[in-house]
């Protein structure tokens, strides 16, 4: 049987905490919401302790924290329109630039796997690329008005520069840089999402992409280049991106995070139903039409709802989620 | 269907096709009479009816304007609709058909003369599509209003030559009272004929930037002056029975036509009353079933009294009408006595951020930018934030590659890339002949004849403009997780 085991819970947060990110090395991982502080936890012995708390980087509730992939630098996103990156080149954690562009609420903020890109959106319907041109120097690279309402989240490939956005439009988009006139344009529109798509997450191989949404489903894609061996057709592109795997009837109310872990290869998910589940996917299955079991679920994970999960990039198995119900929740997954 | 707006206006909203009725915080005003009971509405299958009377009455639909949005702060939402209304290709060949035109006043009015002034973007953009070459796409486009019922088809070049040289001697003014006064809010002065950069400006940066705003008018709203209250009154007509159509390469001039600011309370019109663009033009040429080619050739008409000579032309420099070298060379001349400098452009970051510098004895004394597109106006703002802008002027476009690339050029054929395209029109523009706006005759008779002299303030009322900050008020209501 598997399980998912309660190591620790942690409050300190003031109210809804929105999200939680681990550190590169799965030693340390940042959390924030509305209280507009950031905090920093890492291990004392067996215990998760807060060890730094980062404040007054923001006026309004801070959405989303990321690591930088070199784990020196944390970018933080605000509904107060601004992104802050964070680091401690003086010894301690300081905001030693702040990226502003954005007419308001900042919904999420992603690093590229280089370290060199930064991605952001928002509810103006727009995804910014920031590239990282020095010193606490950050230029604007684009800023795509492709979706027609706000973009709830950014995330990118594991190996190249390839972003992806989910939004209130339903669908995903990817992107990608034309060298010819280094401008940023849409290269895939991902539709089949009948809701609101909140979060999405690569597999550690990049080929495929899992969503999820307010319909209540998990959708799982698979990249099909131009010289398929299946036949699917890729009319004009480098390739084309294919929903694989629909997986509907296990969540009962919005599915709100998703995570992906690189080391076994299982899916968590965040609920408004207040319910963790873990999905594996099925030995042998079939590569282009793939089958997911749910192999875990725990009800009454968080008594309200279920902001975000986040895998332990250590792939321990350890997992970290937060809700709306204020706390922070650390758990161990194991398998029979 | 594909925005036609520049990203910058996009960003802010203006381009979203909700409907006003959806989310806009337009304060509705409602004729109030004293009652203790409060109103009582019915909804009805065919509206709003007002029972408190006694008796139903049908509750007036709420209209909003675009002028209603330009100048509120709210959702920022100027529905497609609202502009559509008024600024279309249906209103624009009902005016031919009607010989009438109702106002933003809701004033109808009869037309007694239809002009036309096409600018040179969007004409070599409808030149490639129909593959003309641009004087003969000219004659045709000519041809072709005037088949439509317009009774003078003029080019800009003479508004443009005019704003050009307001930017010029503007800049070296501004430049010398920087030089009094360094605190004082004059560099680096940025180019204002780019109405979606002025409008995000406005809604976005307000008073941080409006006054590095060049103070001079488009050449769209300067040819508008020129036809609604020279020409109008040169031949003794009624200036709110002029109509006035300028052919322009973006969106985004609908909304800078439509701005109070170009309304004169006293001729009761704006300058400019209708902007049609090259897409549209070519959606009318297809609905009525006709290929630019095949329409019968006429010639633009040429109304003024000096014999320059009607074409449409290029200036030196960029595509969006050369602000950036005009002003430099008419800078180099006379701040530093330098004629003819090489004007070198370094590409920054991106080939649409680029800068020009000129040089006298070891130092830097003149660095100019083109900026293009919304993230290199992103890049510029945040420099000039941070105080770390080097720049004396900046020539700032809303569009990448500037207007050339304008909203609403025809799209790229099927199999051609948006590059390509840009290129080619880079080139036509290349080819047009070029104008020099200091030897510009007419234009030197409108100073005198029209304006009052150079600096005289008929010049000043009639060539320049101001700029308005839009204060933000965030409401709660419009928070969404």
């Amino acid at each position: 049987m598997a399980k998912l085991e309660l190591l620790q819970t942690l409050t300190g947060h003031k109210g809804i905490v929105w999200n939680v990110s681990w550190h590169p090395l799965g030693k340390m991982f940042a959390s924030c919401g509305e209280d507009k502080i950031i905090k920093l936890w890492s291990k004392e012995g067996e215990h998760w302790v807060m060890k730094t708390v980062l404040v007054d980087g923001h006026q309004r509730t801070i959405r989303e924290v990321s690591w930088s992939p070199c784990g020196n630098f944390l970018a933080s996103a605000s509904f107060d329109g601004t992104t802050a990156i964070w680091d401690k080149k003086s010894g301690q954690f300081e905001c030693n630039a702040t990226l502003e562009g954005h007419e308001n609420e900042v919904k999420s903020v992603a690093w590229s796997p280089s370290g060199q890109l930064l991605a952001t959106c928002g509810r103006d319907k727009s995804v910014w690329v920031w590239e990282v041109a020095g010193d606490d120097e950050y230029v604007c690279e684009a800023v795509l008005n492709i979706h027609n309402q706000d973009v709830k989240k950014v995330a990118w490939h594991p190996s190249s520069d390839i972003l992806a956005s989910a939004s209130y439009d339903n669908t995903v988009k990817m992107y990608k840089e034309d060298q010819l006139d280094n401008d940023w344009a849409c290269i895939a529109t991902l539709q089949s999402h009948e809701s609101t798509v909140w979060s999405l997450v690569f597999d550690k191989t990049g080929k495929r992409l899992a969503t999820c949404s307010d319909d209540k489903t998990i959708k799982i894609w698979q990249e099909y280049n131009a010289d398929n061996q299946e036949g699917v057709i890729v009319a004009n592109k480098d390739s084309i991106w294919k929903c694989v795997c629909t997986l509907s009837g296990y969540h009962t109310r919005c599915v709100y995070d998703i995570t992906w872990c690189h080391t076994t290869g299982l899916i968590a998910t965040a609920c408004g139903d207040d319910i963790i589940r873990v999905f594996k996917e099925v030995d042998n299955s079939d590569p282009n039409a793939p089958s997911f079991d749910l192999i875990c679920t725990k009800p009454n994970a968080h008594s309200q709802d279920v902001n975000c999960v986040q895998w332990n990039p250590s792939g321990n198995q350890e997992l970290i989620s937060c809700s709306d119900d204020g706390e922070i929740k650390v758990w161990k997954f194991t398998e029979d | 269907m594909a925005s036609r707006f520049s990203g910058a206006l996009q960003l802010t909203d203006l381009d979203d096709f909700i409907t006003p009725s959806q989310e806009c915080i337009k304060p509705v005003k409602i004729e109030k009479t004293k009652s203790k009971t409060g109103a009582k509405i019915k909804i009805g299958e065919d509206g709003y009816f007002d029972l408190s009377t006694g008796k139903e009455q049908k509750l007036q639909k709420v209209e909003i304007t675009l002028a209603d949005c330009l100048a509120c702060s709210g959702c920022i939402t100027s529905a497609e609709s609202v502009l559509v209304t008024r600024q279309s290709q249906e209103e624009l060949l009902k005016v031919f058909s009607d010989r009438k035109y109702t106002d933003t006043r809701g004033v109808t009015r009869d037309v007694t003369l239809v002009v036309i002034s096409i600018s040179a973007q969007p004409l070599l953009s409808l030149a490639a599509r129909y593959k003309l070459d641009p004087e003969e796409a000219t004659r045709k486009l000519v041809g072709y209003f005037k088949s439509l019922g317009a009774d003078l088809v003029l080019d800009m070049t003479v508004a443009e030559d005019l704003s050009l040289l307001e930017a010029q001697q503007e800049f070296v003014q501004r430049y010398q009272n920087q030089q009094q006064d360094p605190s004082a809010k004059q560099l680096p002065m940025l180019a204002s004929s780019c109405p979606g950069w002025v409008c995000y400006a406005e809604k976005t940066h307000g008073n941080f930037i409006l006054p590095y705003i060049s103070s001079t008018k488009s050449p769209q709203q300067i040819m508008g002056s020129l036809v609604k209250q020279h020409l109008a009154i040169k031949r003794e007509l009624n200036p709110s029975e002029v109509y006035h159509v300028t052919f322009m390469p973006c969106y985004d001039k609908k909304l800078e036509a439509s701005r109070e600011d170009f309304y004169s309370e006293i001729l009761n019109c704006h300058d400019v009353d209708c902007v049609i663009t090259a897409i549209e033009l070519e959606q009318m040429l297809e609905n009525s079933g006709r290929c630019l080619s095949e329409v019968a050739d006429a010639d633009l008409d040429w109304p003024w009294d000096e014999s320059q000579g009607a074409a449409v032309r290029s200036h030196a420099g960029s595509g969006s009408g050369g602000y950036a070298d005009n002003v430099f060379l008419y800078a180099a001349e006379h701040l530093f006595g330098e004629t003819n400098p090489p004007l070198v452009y370094k590409n920054l970051r991106n080939p649409d951020f680029r800068e020009v510098t000129l040089e006298k004895d070891g130092r830097e004394v003149l660095k100019f930018a083109i900026a293009n597109g919304f993230r290199n106006i992103q890049n510029l703002v945040q420099k000039l934030k941070r105080g770390k802008s080097p720049y004396h002027y900046v020539e700032v476009m809303a569009c990448p590659s500037g207007c050339l690339n304008g909203g609403a050029q025809v799209r790229p054929v099927q199999g051609e890339s948006g590059r390509e395209l840009v290129t080619q029109l880079h080139a036509l523009y290349g080819g047009l002949p070029v104008a020099r706006p200091a030897q510009n005759k007419l234009v030197k008779q409108l100073y005198s004849d029209w304006l009052d002299g150079r600096d005289s303030d008929k010049a000043k009322a009639l060539l320049h403009t101001a700029y308005h900050a839009l204060e933000k008020n965030d409401i709660a209501l419009n928070i969404k997780w």
